[in-house]
């Protein structure tokens, strides 16, 4: 019974009504944080790089991305998008689907978190110790197995910290997609869903409050996840006892 | 065949930019071979002993292993470099490599640290290199630290981790790059012991160090480093009895009393 009169206060209200919304915001990050992940790595091996032509292009794309904001990103893309519609996308017919939000927001999501986390993973890089690639070399390990079993354990150890607050970063940042991409139909994420609300009653506080619980729950749960990976990188410095990771337990013989 | 050493290595040149490190040097290892290198710090002992194995790239000078020359070319920089990978990754897998500061891999545990190369670059099944890595963990005395990862070991563990590690590769010749600097004194010992045990069996070993008893009693030829050229070198007994350069015996009543 208490339950139910909850939902009947506005602070009730909005919370049933921004669930759904809160889904777009959580579909551009669970979407764009996996695929931009394993692009990074690429940008920042490509960033140390001794070839020049392959350093200097990952450096500057970081550059770009890193260096003008996400807003301009949204709205540049969006426009190239729309421009190349009539000679690529209609002829092609793919137009529906590459113009989408739900697809043009993710990509643009994912260049930009590609390069800051490039910087974050070739910081990581630099710092893994030396001695321990100098290791690898000298037991005649190839490139490819040094760097898939002693640089990359260390890189992704020292680069978590980092790349936890881009994961959020990032999260948050889905509150600006709707700004530059049009909304189709009910498909509206937090910000739209509660300036809508919002119109209706001018209660600013109440609806984006609650916009905000939202983002601060998801959030909760992405720092926790973070910090049990935390926890298991640093299992050898710390001795942490953790969850494995491992569906069938390796046996030593 | 028996009369082709493990090692020649003749007239090595190093140059760190306009620095002449080594201004060419030559050895050869025979089988059951300890050699100590002594000398002062700069002497180019340590970057004589990475050029073995080619973590520098030697300026000039030729590696053989087992009488096959290691292939070298020139790119366009003028930067010497050795041209065949494998022929590399061979070499060292073959020529075992035991550092001043360990250089264990953190993340894994003592175990996965010994079986990690037999495995990966030689392709022995998991099972078979836990056994042999046990067996080499027994042989230096730290069998129950297997399942500890190196940062809850002392200095001295670690030091012996790393030479059971080297040996899982079961390596035609060890390289010791000041295996005992970093450790407090009273954990020298138990390496130095560790190796002693090695050299009696007959392992073949160039060992760097500052340990002058280690190379007067347990190797059977000592070479005297002075800025990148071999000052002197024969049995230790002649080298540390009756020093014939002037600076070998300055450095020797530097480091003996």
């Amino acid at each position: 019974m208490m339950f139910e009169s909850f939902l009947q206060t506005g602070f009730g209200q909005d919370i049933v009504i921004l669930a759904k919304p809160a889904l777009f915001n959580l579909y551009f990050a669970v979407v764009s944080i996996p695929l931009g992940f394993p692009l990074a790595i690429l940008f920042a091996l490509g960033k140390g790089s001794h070839n020049k032509i392959i350093s200097l292009f990952s450096r500057a794309y970081i550059y770009a991305f890193r260096g003008s904001p996400l807003f301009i990103q949204f709205f540049m893309f969006y426009s190239i998008m729309l421009a190349l519609n009539r000679p690529l996308w209609k002829p092609m017919g793919v137009d529906g689907f590459i113009l989408h939000p739900l697809f043009l927001g993710p990509l643009v999501l994912i260049l930009n978190t590609c390069a800051y986390t490039a910087e974050i993973f070739y910081g990581a890089l630099k710092s893994t110790p030396k001695g321990e690639i100098e290791a690898a070399q000298a037991m005649g390990m190839s490139r490819w197995n040094i760097f898939r079993r002693v640089t990359w354990p260390n890189m992704i150890r020292l680069a978590w910290p980092a790349y936890t607050n881009e994961v959020v970063f990032l999260f948050h940042a889905t509150a600006i997609v709707y700004f530059t991409l049009p909304v189709i139909n009910e498909q509206k994420d937090l910000m739209n869903k509660a300036g809508e609300l919002f119109e209706k009653d001018y209660n600013l506080f109440l609806h984006f409050s609650v916009a905000g619980l939202y983002f601060l729950l998801i959030s909760m749960a992405l720092f926790w996840v973070a910090g049990v990976i935390q926890k298991r990188l640093n299992r050898h410095i710390t001795g942490a006892k953790t969850i494995s990771f491992r569906l069938f337990p390796r046996s030593r013989n | 065949m028996t009369d082709v050493p493990i090692l020649n290595i003749k007239n090595i040149h190093k140059c760190f930019g306009e620095l002449e490190v080594l201004h060419g040097i030559s050895l050869t290892a025979n089988p059951g071979d300890v050699i100590s290198l002594i000398g002062s710090s700069g002497s180019g002992k340590s970057t004589f002993l990475r050029c073995i194995n080619l973590l520098e790239t030697p300026d000039q000078g030729d590696i053989e292993l087992d009488g096959q020359a290691i292939q070298f070319s020139t790119n366009r920089a003028g930067k010497r470099t050795a041209s065949d990978a494998r022929q590399v990754q061979a070499l060292r897998s073959r020529i075992a490599m035991v550092f001043q500061q360990f250089n264990l891999w953190s993340h894994m545990t003592v175990l996965q640290n010994v079986t990690e190369a037999p495995v990966c670059v030689q392709g022995l099944s998991r099972a078979e290199a836990n056994d042999i890595g046990m067996e080499f963990l027994e042989k230096v005395g730290i069998a129950d630290k297997a399942d500890l990862y190196p940062a809850f070991m002392s200095g001295g563990q670690q030091q012996r981790a790393a030479i059971a590690r080297a040996l899982a590769m079961r390596p035609e010749a060890i390289l010791f790059d000041e295996p005992t600097s970093a450790l407090d004194p009273e954990l020298v010992g138990e390496v130095l012991a560790v190796m002693r045990q090695l050299a009696e069996e007959g392992t073949t070993m160039i060992v760097v160090t500052h340990e002058m008893s280690f190379a007067r009693d347990v190797s059977n030829k000592a070479l005297f480093l002075h800025n990148g050229l071999i000052e002197e070198q024969g049995e230790p007994a002649q080298l540390f009895g009756s020093p014939e350069s002037l600076r070998l015996q300055q450095f020797l009543s530097s480091t003996m009393n």
